[in-house]
């Protein structure tokens, strides 16, 4: 605590404080909820990934480095592989996807834009496991499709599209995909057109002008997108589980099974750890691109 | 030529939008199901929202989730919202590990979160229930809106601000007359996201839940020994009737204010 | 553009304070919360002081923390309307859940706990488990004596059971080609792609060391390795891994052969009563879940008030019939149905039989989780 006082009496003492004055007040909220609930309990998950499992039951405080030497024999890389994989197709075919959606949403008159943002978001409304269950009649063998598919005499047999990798795939798009659109649209809604309409009076094709100018401006959007569809499919064990038959293993499941049937705490933090330093690289190259600097004297 | 283009949008959007309903849309049949099973169409009935009236435990948990879903995505937007507009002004160098620290909740497992979350208010000595459960929600929440609002800072028009303060009007009045309705998208998408993050989190909730509070997704997610009963579909579509009700009246209601103004 | 966003922003915080509004509705609980807070303090001075006498008609709370749906609604609203105590009924997914929980409250903050052998044989071990006083609970005598005795309660002493099963080989004849008499069967290569197993390694570990004449529950890390290596062979044939509504793979014809729990196959059964049964020939499977008090309870009296309550045979039969699980009551027999007692497909004789699945120590656990990632990479 003495230390965050120090910080706000550096910055009250500083050089360019021409604009400060109260801003410390403005953060302060989330530099204490960041501080008490966030850094504090990830130190405790630190420390419990270098313990030891008890036997039986619970955690012995014993100090270990097994945990991580775990980590690294092939059957477990593997399935960092597997789910970087899948993380990355998702998060490509989320962007591909949802890109245009964002983009000819704030392109919407006025009226329009705040209940189309609401008809995006209200299908997540209701229960994620309840949705997957709804794919799953559809989809399933002698499902609604197949019957349809059928009937049509497109298909002969039932078609077994459930319960494999590219369902689980499907099924991450479709949690995901609001995360793209969202963050999309709210970069594109407030752009500039006028330097789109000034490209285009220079001379530039309407292709042109897009890839110049609008996907640049929409950047820190498309970035924020990006990392919020890439982090939680890293650690959607429930997709795998119930559109992947449980056949498909990503570290969120691994995880997952040493806490509960491994019983295994310190080695499910040491993975917490290690996928948390995996995907921190991504937020770092996020932030790397999306740099706030040029947002002096706004106010 | 424009007009064409648009239409394609409108299609494309159209699209998309079908696609995310279509499961809903079996939701919403089966909860007029006249079985449990949903492998052979049995007929239509009423049967399930007559139990869902008289489930008293589904109808607490759907209450406590909303509850849960309005405090913690409300104090994530308040929290969210000031933190990235401040976090642009203040030159601090902890700035850049605080912002970082703030979306580590989104980057682990929840499984794991939750464990650590219970190990960690349990030390505290709080009480577990509808605060730990706010605290432990707030928490994922918080990156949400801080990193919508965050993208949507960048390369605004700082002009507007200056000659804003130029003319004398304050910091705040700056901020709530300038800065927040630029950035307005930007917060109400974090918040509504946030919304439906924490209206279906099974996982933390289960480990930072009280023995008096339970909430909707603990009580879907674990109906393990018994298999989902269409009750829960059925609570699912009044849900959505409710929510598209209070939309399509306040899109009626907004309708009629410009005429008037 | 201000006033758009204004009028969204009023928008949004409609839906969500109309939302939270309307769950007001629902009942007053939230401003009630401090009185029952006072009132179940209150209660539990009284049991502190030790007054055996009091009755637990007398109100109160009762914290039961199972799976969801387990303890049947109309059971609890009973429970309720006769005794004047309030339940507060929380769930967990996974039986660690419960027992770290239980653990970080120091066996406190819930009165009762229904959950599987093997957890609450560890919660015993951790002094957890309190022991149950039989003198409150006068219908203790109703357990029929073929559920109790197990490693998880030796003496009877802590333990009622609630939901006993057998996990059985179910498929379909006609579009099964080979014979099904065991787990050995399963590995058929008629079968290809047409199996359900449970998302449970030891339960699938299981089945593979029978097949070798072992125990589910050896701890030879050499044996354990070897039952790896033959589930490895067994990957081609399965189609799904669930532990939730695994029946449905099997009337939907996703699949041809599922390994399901008890309450599963009585679902299968109602469903499509053309489905073949099989008692594996290499041995069979068993587990418990039983109700246990934990040992801090803050409402012990309303707890063994409430374990008397489902000992009753009418309201035992009440729960075997919305459970689909064994009924471990002897007084519930009369109650039952007589299509329900034919649709249960195990008879008691079994029992003796099954071998429970228990904990085997880190070692043998950490090999299994590994066995298990692998055989989920060769899966898809």
């Amino acid at each position: 605590m003495s230390g965050y006082n120090k910080i706000i009496n550096q910055s009250g003492t500083g050089a360019e404080k021409k604009t400060k004055g109260h801003w410390w007040m403005t953060v302060a909220p989330l530099y204490g909820f960041t501080i008490l609930f966030v850094a504090l309990p990830i130190l405790y998950l630190i420390i419990l990934s270098f313990l030891t499992r008890a036997q039986t039951w619970g955690v012995v405080n014993q100090f270990t480095l097994e945990n991580y030497a775990r980590i690294v024999k092939p059957v477990y890389l593997n399935t960092f592989k597997e789910s970087f994989q899948l993380a990355i197709l998702t998060t490509i075919t989320t962007l591909l996807v949802g890109y245009p959606f964002g983009y000819f949403m704030a392109r919407l008159p006025r009226k329009q834009k705040s209940f189309m943002m609401l008809l995006v978001v209200i299908p997540f409304w209701t229960s994620a496991l309840m949705r997957m269950y709804g794919w799953i009649i559809i989809f399933r063998s002698n499902g609604i499709l197949d019957k349809i598919l059928m009937g049509l005499k497109i298909t002969e047999k039932p078609l077994k599209l459930l319960y494999s990798y590219p369902a689980v795939l499907v099924g991450m798009i479709y949690s995901l995909l609001p995360f793209m659109i969202l963050s999309v649209y709210s970069s594109t809604d407030k752009m500039d057109w006028s330097l789109v309409e000034a490209a285009r009076d220079l001379g530039a094709t309407r292709l042109k002008a897009f890839l110049t100018v609008t996907v640049k401006m929409t950047l820190p959007g498309i970035l924020s997108g990006i990392v919020l569809v890439f982090i939680p499919s890293m650690g959607l064990f429930f997709i795998a589980d119930i559109l992947g038959g449980g056949k498909v293993m990503l570290v969120g499941n691994l995880i997952q099974n040493q806490l509960q049937s491994g019983r295994d705490w310190p080695f499910a933090a040491a993975l917490s750890v290690v996928l948390m330093i995996f995907t921190s690289i991504m937020i770092w190259l996020y932030r790397k691109l999306s740099g706030v600097k040029d947002l002096e004297g706004l106010l | 030529m424009k007009k064409g283009r648009i239409r394609c949008s409108a299609i494309y959007q159209a699209v998309l939008l079908a696609l995310m309903y279509l499961p809903i849309v079996v939701v919403v049949v089966y909860s007029f199901h006249a079985s449990k099973s949903t492998i052979r169409w049995q007929g239509w009935s009423l049967d399930w929202y007559r139990k869902l009236a008289g489930n008293r435990g589904l109808l607490e948990a759907l209450k406590n989730s909303l509850i849960l879903a309005g405090l913690s995505s409300g104090a994530a937007g308040v929290i969210g919202t000031l933190g990235a507009v401040g976090m642009a002004r203040v030159n601090w160098k902890s700035k850049g590990a605080v912002e970082y620290i703030s979306t580590l909740p989104i980057m682990i497992p929840e499984i794991i979160l939750g464990m650590v979350f219970m190990a960690f208010f349990a030390a505290m000595g709080l009480p577990f229930g509808m605060v730990t459960l706010v605290l432990g929600h707030t928490s994922f929440c918080i990156p949400y809106v801080f990193m919508m609002v965050k993208s949507s800072l960048v390369g605004l028009d700082k002009s507007l601000g200056e000659a804003a303060k130029d003319l004398g009007a304050s910091e705040v009045r700056v901020f709530f007359d300038i800065t927040l309705p630029l950035i307005m998208p930007a917060v109400l998408s974090g918040m509504l996201l946030a919304f439906a993050m924490s209206l279906d989190d099974v996982v933390i909730s289960i480990f930072v839940t009280g023995a008096r509070t339970n909430t909707l997704p603990i009580r879907i997610y674990t109906q393990l020994k018994s298999g989902v009963t269409p009750e829960i579909n059925a609570l699912c579509t009044i849900m959505l009737a409710v929510t598209f009700v209070i939309v399509g009246l306040s899109r009626m209601l907004g309708k009629k204010a410009p005429a008037r103004g | 553009m201000r006033k758009t966003w204004k009028r969204s922003a009023a928008l949004a915080a409609a839906v969500v304070v109309l939302s939270t509004g309307i769950a007001g509705c629902g009942g007053n609980e939230t401003s009630k919360a401090p009185e029952t807070g006072v009132a179940e303090s209150q209660e539990e001075k009284g049991t502190a002081q030790g007054s055996p006498e009091e009755n637990p008609s007398g109100g109160g709370e009762l914290n039961i923390y199972t799976w969801a749906e387990y303890v049947p609604q109309s059971v609890i609203d009973r429970f309720e309307e006769e005794t004047g105590v309030r339940v507060n009924y929380t769930n967990f997914e996974a039986n660690e859940e419960m027992l770290a929980k239980l653990e970080t409250s120091g066996g406190g903050d819930y009165d009762i706990i229904i959950a599987s052998d093997y957890i609450i044989k560890l919660a015993a071990d951790e002094g957890l488990v309190k022991e149950i006083d039989l003198e409150k609970v006068p219908n203790y005598g109703n357990i029929d004596p073929i559920f109790q005795g197990f490693f998880y309660d030796p003496d009877n002493a802590m333990t009622v059971p609630y939901g006993p099963g057998i996990p059985l080989l179910v498929y379909d004849p006609a579009m099964v080609e080979c014979e099904i008499t065991g787990y050995e069967s399963l590995w058929d290569p008629s079968l290809e792609d047409s199996v359900a197993l449970m998302d449970s390694e030891r339960v699938v570990m299981g089945m593979a060391l029978k097949t070798m004449g072992e125990s589910f529950n050896t701890e030879e890390l050499d044996v354990i390795r070897a039952a790896g290596d033959k589930l490895m062979e067994l990957a081609p044939n399965v189609r799904v891994l669930s532990q939730n509504q695994t029946q449905d793979y099997l009337l939907s014809g996703e699949v041809n052969a599922a390994f399901l729990f008890t309450s599963q196959v009585v679902l299968a059964l109602a469903e499509n009563p053309d489905l073949e049964v099989v008692y594996p020939e290499e041995g069979l499977g068993f587990g418990v879940d039983a109700a246990f008090i934990p040992v801090n309870a803050p409402n012990s009296d309303n707890a063994h008030a409430f374990l008397n309550f489902i000992l009753d045979g009418e309201i035992g039969a009440e729960v075997s019939q919305q459970t689909y699980y064994l009924c471990p009551n002897k007084a519930a027999y009369e109650f039952l149905p007589e299509e329900f007692q034919k649709s249960l497909v195990i008879s008691t004789e079994d029992i003796p039989n099954g071998e429970f699945i228990q904990d085997v120590g880190a070692e043998a656990t950490a090999l299994h989780e590994e066995i298990w990632t692998e055989f989920k990479a060769k899966l898809d």
